[in-house]
C-alpha cells in the first residue's frame, strides 16, 4: 500500500473553509495525519508552489464504453481522469447499448474493475429508453443499482412533459435530473455562437436563446415539482451564457433546488478561437474581435473547436467565471468528450461535437485563477467539494480515511501534446500549449492513480 | 487594411508582371501560397490582382487568347457543389495559361462512395494535381484542404463562407466601369444570409471604400447587424437595412443575389411571389437608383423572382462583363499562386 510523506506543501481543503502551509502523511494508503503548520514553520511555503488538495470529481464525462472504443474506453478514461486529478468521474449514459437499464451499469461497472483504476467510476442512467425522449427509462431500478443521477445527455431531455415526471420520480428517489439545455429547434445544424464570428466565418448560428428557452423551461417545471416532492432536483449542466447563469442566480434566490456547472472550456475559450484566436476569455475582453486586433494566429475552422453548447462571447465566458465566484454555478465539469481521429479529421460542419479535457481542466482554471478571476480555494471548491455535493457526497482532507487527494505543482507547466494525453481523444484545442500545474501524485482510495513520471525517480 | 484603396492608377511605380512568361521568372510580390479568403488580402495584394487581371484581359483580347506561363502544371478542379459558371471560368482561364486542368465532379467519384475530403485530396495530389480549385458545401472545407494539400488551393466557394474570385472580379468590374469606389454606394441586395459572394464582397468592398448597403427581407439579413456593429476589422463600416427603398437610392451599383426555393421550406420566406414584389430588382425600383447605376449578379439568375428579365438584359446591366471579367482575374489568380508556391 502507498506510504507518502510531504512536508511543506501549500493544502487547500475547502471541506473546511481553509488553505495554509501544511504537511501530510499517508501510511498504508490512509490518510493519517494533516498537519498546518504556523507561525515560523510556516516561512517561504506560498500557493504558488506544490499544492495538495482532495481529488477532484467530475460530474460530465464521457467514457464512450461500451460501444465506442475506439474514442475511448473505460480504462483510458480513468487514466486520463487520474493525469487531470481526478478521482471520482460520473459517466454520461451516452453509450451503445444506452445505459438505461441495469445490466449496462454492471458492464461498465465491470470494465472499471479490469482496470484495475482506483479512480471511482459513477454513473447516471439515461432518462428516457435509448435517451429518445419518448418514454422514461427504468429509474426505480437504475436508482437501485446505484446511478448517481439522470440524464439524457448529448440531447436535452426534449419532452417537456416528460422531465415533469421524471423530475418527480426521480425525486422520489432523491437523485438529481442533470439536463443539458437546448431548445433544438433553434439549434438544427447549427455550427458556432450565432454571434458576428459565426457571420463572418459562415457558420450556422447557434443561439443564446436556445439555452436560455431551456433553462428557463426546466426551471418553470422545477419550481411546480418542487413544491409536490420536496427530494425534486435539478442539474443544469455546461450552462454557457451570461442570460442562462442570471436564470439560475434568480431560481437559486427564490429557493429552488437548482444547481449548475461550466466547464473549463467556457470559462476559458471562445467563438474567436475559431476564427483562429487563441486568446484566453480574460485577455480578449467584452468587445473582442480578433480582425481588428490582429490576434489570428491559427488557422480558422479547426474542429477541436467544435463542441455542443458551442463556445460564446468572451463575456460570456466571464459570466461563467463570476458563476464561479458567486456561487451560482456550483461545480467545474468537465464535459470530456473523446471522438475517433476519423470523426473530428473533416469538414468543420460534419465534425462531431466535443472537447476532450479532463487532463487539461486543472490547466485552464488554474490560468484563470492567474489571472486574477479566481481565488485558489474557491477553484479547488468548484472541482471537489461543490460537484460532490451535487451528488449528495462529500469530499475533504480527512484523517484517518483512504487518501484521496491530489497533488500538484503550480511553479511547472507541462505542453499539451498527443502523447501527453493519456486519453485515447487526442483532439484537444490547447495541443502545443503549455499549461500550468502539473499533476505529480494522485492518490484516489489509498492507492496511487497516477504518479508523473519526474516523481518516480524523485 | 485601414486605408481606402483607390481606382486604377497609373502602373508606373509597380511592375505589371509580364504573363507570356511562367511566373517564378518574374517577381511580383505576391506571398499567398492558397487564396482561401479575401480576409487576408492587403490593400496592395488587391491592387497587384487587379493590374494582374489588367494583363490577363489583354491576353484575352487576343486572336490566340492563350499564353505559356503554366505549361506543365497541373490545376486539379474538385467541385462538390454543382456549378457551370464558376467551374467553366476556372477551366477557361486554366488552359488560357495553358495548364493540364483535371476535372473532378464529386458526384461522379468515389467521394459519392463516402471518401473524406482529406482522402481525396491527397489521392489528387497523388495523381499530380499542383493547384486545387475547389468549391464545397461547408464552411472553411478549403482549409482543411490546404491543411493536407502540398500545392496551392483555390476557394471556389465554400459554404456561407467565402467566394474570393468572385469578390474580386465584382471589384474588377465596379472600377473598370466607375474608377475609384470611395464613397461609391454600393447595395447587395437578397439572400445575404446564405451568400458566400455577399461575405466575400463586404472585405474586399469596405477596403475599396465603398459605402456598402447591404439589403433584403430581416430574416435573410440575420447575424450581419452584429458585423456591421463591430465593421470589418474594427474600423470599416457598412449597412444593414430591409428597407428596399433606402438601400437603392442614389445607388451607384445594385447588385442582386440569388433567391433559393428551400428559403420558403425552412420558414425564411412566405412565398417567392412576396419576395419579387417587396425586393425584386425591376426597373421602377432600379429607377431610384442613380441614372448610370451598374446592375449586377453573381449568377445562376432566377429572372423574375430577384431581377426582372428586362433589367438583366438592360442597358445598364454588366453582368456579362462580370463573366468575361471572371476568367481575366481567375487566370490572375492562378498566374500569381503558381508563382508564390515555387
Amino acid at each position: 500500500m502507498t506510504d507518502l510523506d510531504l512536508s511543506r506543501v501549500w493544502l487547500v481543503d475547502p471541506a473546511q473553509g481553509r488553505e495554509g502551509p501544511g504537511e501530510l502523511v499517508v501510511v498504508d494508503g490512509i490518510l493519517e495525519t494533516v498537519t498546518w503548520l504556523e507561525g515560523a514553520e510556516a516561512d517561504g511555503i506560498d500557493p504558488t508552489g506544490v499544492v495538495v488538495a482532495p481529488g477532484f470529481v467530475d460530474l460530465h464525462a464521457h467514457l464512450r464504453e461500451p460501444g465506442n472504443e475506439d474514442a475511448e474506453t473505460v480504462a483510458s478514461g480513468l487514466a486520463a481522469a487520474a493525469h487531470g486529478g481526478f478521482t471520482t468521474v460520473c459517466a454520461m449514459p451516452n453509450t451503445t447499448p444506452t445505459l438505461d437499464e441495469p445490466g449496462v451499469l454492471a458492464a461498465v461497472r465491470g470494465a472499471a474493475s479490469v482496470s484495475g483504476s482506483p479512480v471511482e467510476l459513477l454513473a447516471y442512467g439515461a432518462v428516457t429508453v435509448r435517451r429518445a425522449g419518448e418514454t422514461l427509462a427504468a429509474l426505480g431500478e437504475l436508482a437501485d443499482a446505484g446511478v448517481v443521477g439522470f440524464s439524457d445527455d448529448g440531447a436535452p431531455v426534449r419532452s417537456a412533459a416528460i422531465l415533469r415526471n421524471a423530475l418527480a420520480y426521480a425525486g422520489a428517489a432523491d437523485l438529481p435530473i442533470v439536463d443539458h439545455p437546448e431548445d433544438a429547434t433553434q439549434t438544427e445544424g447549427a455550427e458556432a455562437n450565432d454571434g458576428f464570428i459565426a457571420t463572418i466565418l459562415g457558420l450556422r448560428g447557434w443561439p443564446i436563446a436556445a439555452e436560455e428557452t431551456a433553462v428557463a423551461r426546466d426551471l418553470a417545471i422545477l419550481a411546480e415539482v418542487a413544491r409536490d416532492v420536496p427530494g425534486a432536483r435539478l442539474h443544469l449542466t455546461h450552462v454557457s451564457t451570461a442570460g442562462s447563469l442570471e436564470l439560475v442566480r434568480r431560481a437559486k434566490a427564490a429557493g429552488l433546488p437548482v444547481t449548475c456547472d461550466v466547464t473549463p472550456h467556457h470559462i476559458a475559450l471562445t467563438d474567436e478561437w475559431i476564427a483562429g484566436a487563441r486568446r484566453f476569455a480574460w485577455e480578449a475582453g467584452a468587445d473582442a474581435d480578433p480582425w481588428r486586433d490582429e490576434a489570428i494566429v491559427a488557422a480558422p475552422y479547426a474542429t477541436s473547436l467544435r463542441v455542443n453548447p458551442p463556445l460564446r462571447t468572451p463575456a460570456d465566458a466571464l459570466a461563467c467565471l463570476a458563476a464561479l465566484a458567486d456561487g451560482t454555478a456550483d461545480a467545474i465539469a468537465t464535459d470530456h468528450a473523446p471522438h475517433t481521429e476519423v470523426d473530428k479529421t473533416v469538414e468543420f460542419g460534419t465534425a462531431a461535437n466535443g472537447i476532450p479535457g479532463i487532463e487539461t481542466a486543472l490547466g485552464l482554471v488554474l490560468l484563470a485563477v492567474d489571472a486574477g478571476r479566481l481565488t485558489l480555494p474557491r477553484a479547488i471548491e468548484m472541482l471537489t467539494t461543490g460537484p460532490a455535493a451535487v451528488i449528495g457526497r462529500q469530499r475533504g482532507l480527512v484523517e484517518g480515511a483512504p487518501a484521496d487527494l491530489v497533488v500538484f505543482d503550480r511553479s511547472d507547466g507541462w505542453m499539451v501534446t498527443a502523447d501527453a494525453l493519456l486519453s485515447k481523444g487526442k483532439h484537444s484545442p490547447l495541443l502545443g500549449m503549455e499549461l500550468p500545474g502539473r499533476v505529480l501524485l494522485t492518490l484516489a482510495g489509498g492507492r496511487v492513480a497516477h504518479e508523473a513520471p519526474a516523481l518516480v525517480a524523485v | 487594411m485601414t486605408d481606402v484603396l483607390d481606382g486604377p492608377t497609373d502602373a508606373g511605380e509597380l511592375v505589371i508582371p509580364s504573363v507570356d512568361v511562367a511566373p517564378e521568372d518574374g517577381a511580383v510580390g505576391w506571398r499567398h501560397r492558397h487564396l482561401l479568403d479575401v480576409d487576408d488580402l492587403s490593400i496592395d495584394d488587391i491592387d497587384l490582382v487587379m493590374r494582374t487581371a489588367d494583363a490577363m484581359r489583354e491576353v484575352l483580347a487576343r486572336p490566340i487568347a492563350k499564353v505559356p506561363a503554366l505549361r506543365g502544371r497541373n490545376v486539379t478542379i474538385l467541385f462538390y457543389e454543382a456549378s457551370t459558371r464558376t467551374r467553366v471560368s476556372f477551366e477557361v482561364a486554366a488552359k488560357n495559361l495553358s495548364a493540364d486542368v483535371v476535372n473532378v465532379a464529386a458526384g461522379t467519384s468515389s467521394v459519392s462512395k463516402g471518401e473524406s475530403l482529406v482522402d481525396t485530396v491527397r489521392t489528387l495530389e497523388a495523381l499530380g494535381a499542383q493547384m486545387l480549385v475547389m468549391r464545397h458545401s461547408v464552411s472553411g472545407a478549403p482549409y482543411l484542404a490546404a491543411e493536407v494539400f502540398n500545392g496551392s488551393v483555390l476557394n471556389g466557394g465554400d459554404g456561407w463562407h467565402a467566394h474570393p474570385t468572385q469578390a474580386l472580379l465584382d471589384l474588377y468590374t465596379m472600377r473598370s466601369r466607375l474608377g475609384s469606389l470611395a464613397g461609391r454606394k454600393v447595395v447587395i441586395l437578397g439572400d445575404v444570409l446564405h451568400s458566400r459572394v455577399a461575405r466575400s464582397n463586404i472585405w474586399t468592398l469596405t477596403a475599396a471604400g465603398a459605402d456598402l448597403w447591404l439589403c433584403g427581407p430581416s430574416t435573410l439579413l440575420r447575424g450581419f447587424e452584429a458585423w456591421a456593429r463591430h465593421g470589418v476589422a474594427g474600423s470599416r463600416r457598412f449597412h444593414v437595412t430591409s428597407s428596399v427603398d433606402e438601400a437603392l437610392r442614389d445607388a451607384d451599383v445594385v447588385m442582386a443575389l440569388r433567391i433559393q426555393r428551400e428559403r420558403m421550406a425552412s420558414g425564411l420566406l412566405p412565398s417567392l411571389r412576396e419576395y419579387a414584389a417587396r425586393y425584386g430588382l425591376t426597373s421602377a425600383r432600379l429607377a431610384t437608383a442613380k441614372p448610370e447605376a451598374l446592375v449586377m449578379h453573381p449568377g445562376p439568375m432566377n429572372e423574375g423572382v430577384e431581377i426582372a428579365a428586362d433589367v438583366a438584359a438592360g442597358a445598364q446591366s454588366v453582368i456579362t462583363d462580370q463573366v468575361t471579367n471572371g476568367v481575366a482575374i481567375r487566370m490572375a489568380l492562378l498566374y500569381l499562386l503558381a508563382g508564390a508556391a515555387r
